[in-house]
């Protein structure tokens, strides 16, 4: 199978990664201000103009940050008919788009779950791990192509910036590699739509006990044990 | 040999057999909490759950009953049951259960008094081996009258506390069965292929 084409439409990716990129900035800076500065001994005409001013940059902030999120169930296949074998690598126009949004808005969620919202995601990470791959890759099974997709989604840096407070919240301080095994196995479960979230709660509940075997294949690289491992988990999501 | 207490109805739906639906962490999850709810309202208690825990048994479970899976069709009935046992060897080896008050609707005497999370524990496990059994085999599983006995839960208990292993002996012997005490978490036809070889 060929690797599929560029999309030749204007690329917005990299400019909703830019402005989440300036959230995230935002959200670690105004998490630092709040953190660091006496607000609270400050007058109070001061103490409540420089509180409002760094709550409403987050407020902002944030609402950069779902512009995605609506495009995820899209991407990732809607209706009632069950999510099988749903590793979509066609060569079709733009399915490494809908890939990097779906895996984008499934992480934001994963990381949720792991109480470290705050780690920033690349979209354009996640489109160019997918492009990345190369054909003999993209065939088989699906824990093989989500095995070397896993390991495309690291070397790309799809998360990134996570602080240690965020690490220490998934065994090994591996969150980066235990949030995208959780998405990957995701991916590969049988759902209905009306299950992706209570799915996508339970792959990174399995994720989070497997955690120490997921990172170390990870780590090492170790493609066949990491499609062992999806092979082993995705019927039980 | 009776019924079970009727609680089964607070099991989740799910369109796929229940042999394939309790193998999915989100099935289980759901059935777990529900089933727990349930049988707290009945006993009159209020558990909590850990989640995290219940995550981890979950995955020891499937482990468990994959690594003893027999390769005879005519082995499922027995293993079936013996895969509940192996369910409840997995809660009580790491109890995912707490019991935030004693019991107020049941007797000072009963098992659910006595230990509130084994009794939610061995229940649930009975209850999801029945409705599997229903579905799969047409059977509706009988419990023995020792389910009544409290010397039975106080053995359960203090054994289960010294070996989880106990524990599968403990839901056959509900069943009516006899198990083999020696080793009652190794599948019996197993064990006996293996005394058999040279």
């Amino acid at each position: 199978m060929r690797n599929p084409l560029p999309n030749p439409l204007p690329d917005a990716m990299p400019l909703r990664d830019a402005l989440r990129g300036l959230r995230h900035a935002v959200r670690r800076g105004g998490e630092t201000l709040l953190d660091v500065m006496p607000l609270n001994q400050l007058p109070p005409p001061a103490t409540h103009l420089a509180g409002a001013v760094i709550r409403e940059m987050g407020v902002l902030a944030k609402g950069v940050g779902e512009v995605a999120s609506d495009f995820a169930r899209i991407a990732l296949g809607g209706g009632d008919a069950p999510h099988s074998a749903p590793l979509k690598l066609t060569a079709r126009l733009g399915a490494e788009d809908e890939f990097a949004q779906g895996i984008y808005a499934a992480l934001r969620l994963v990381l949720q779950r792991l109480d470290a919202p705050s780690v920033y995601v690349s979209e354009t990470a996640a489109r160019m791990a997918y492009l990345s791959l190369l054909p003999d890759q993209r065939q088989g099974q699906d824990a093989d192509i989500a095995a070397a997709l896993s390991l495309s989604l690291v070397e790309a840096k799809v998360l990134r910036g996570a602080s240690a407070q965020d690490a220490a919240h998934v065994p090994g301080r591996a969150i980066e590699n235990v949030a995208i095994f959780a998405v990957m196995l995701w991916l590969q479960s049988n759902r209905h739509e009306a299950e992706d979230e209570a799915a996508l709660a339970s792959a990174t509940d399995l994720a989070l006990v497997i955690a120490a075997e997921a990172d170390a294949a990870i780590v090492s690289r170790d493609s066949p044990k990491l499609s062992a491992l999806y092979a082993e988990f995705a019927a039980h999501v | 040999m009776s019924e079970l207490p009727p609680l089964s109805g607070s099991l989740p739906s799910t369109n796929e057999p229940l042999r394939i639906a309790v193998r999915r962490m989100r099935w289980f999850r759901a059935a777990f909490e529900a089933y727990v709810k349930a049988i707290g309202d009945r006993v009159g208690c209020t558990y909590q759950i850990d989640d995290a825990k219940l995550a981890a048994i979950f995955v020891r479970w499937l482990r468990a009953v994959e690594s003893q899976k027999p390769s005879n069709r005519q082995d499922r009935h027995d293993y079936f049951e013996f895969a509940a046992g192996l369910m409840l060897r997995e809660l009580t080896a790491d109890m995912p259960l707490v019991a935030l008050s004693p019991p107020s609707k049941s007797a000072a005497d009963s098992a659910a008094t006595f230990w509130p999370e084994g009794y939610a524990c061995t229940m649930f496990c009975l209850t999801v081996h029945s409705a599997a059994m229903e579905h799969e085999f047409q059977d509706k599983p009988q419990v023995s009258p020792v389910i009544e006995d409290l010397r039975h839960w106080w053995s359960f208990k203090e054994n289960a506390q010294m070996g989880a292993s106990f524990s599968v002996g403990f839901l056959l012997t509900l069943l009516g069965h006899q198990p083999n005490w020696m080793m009652p978490d190794v599948f019996r036809v197993r064990l006996s292929d293996e005394l058999q070889q040279p």
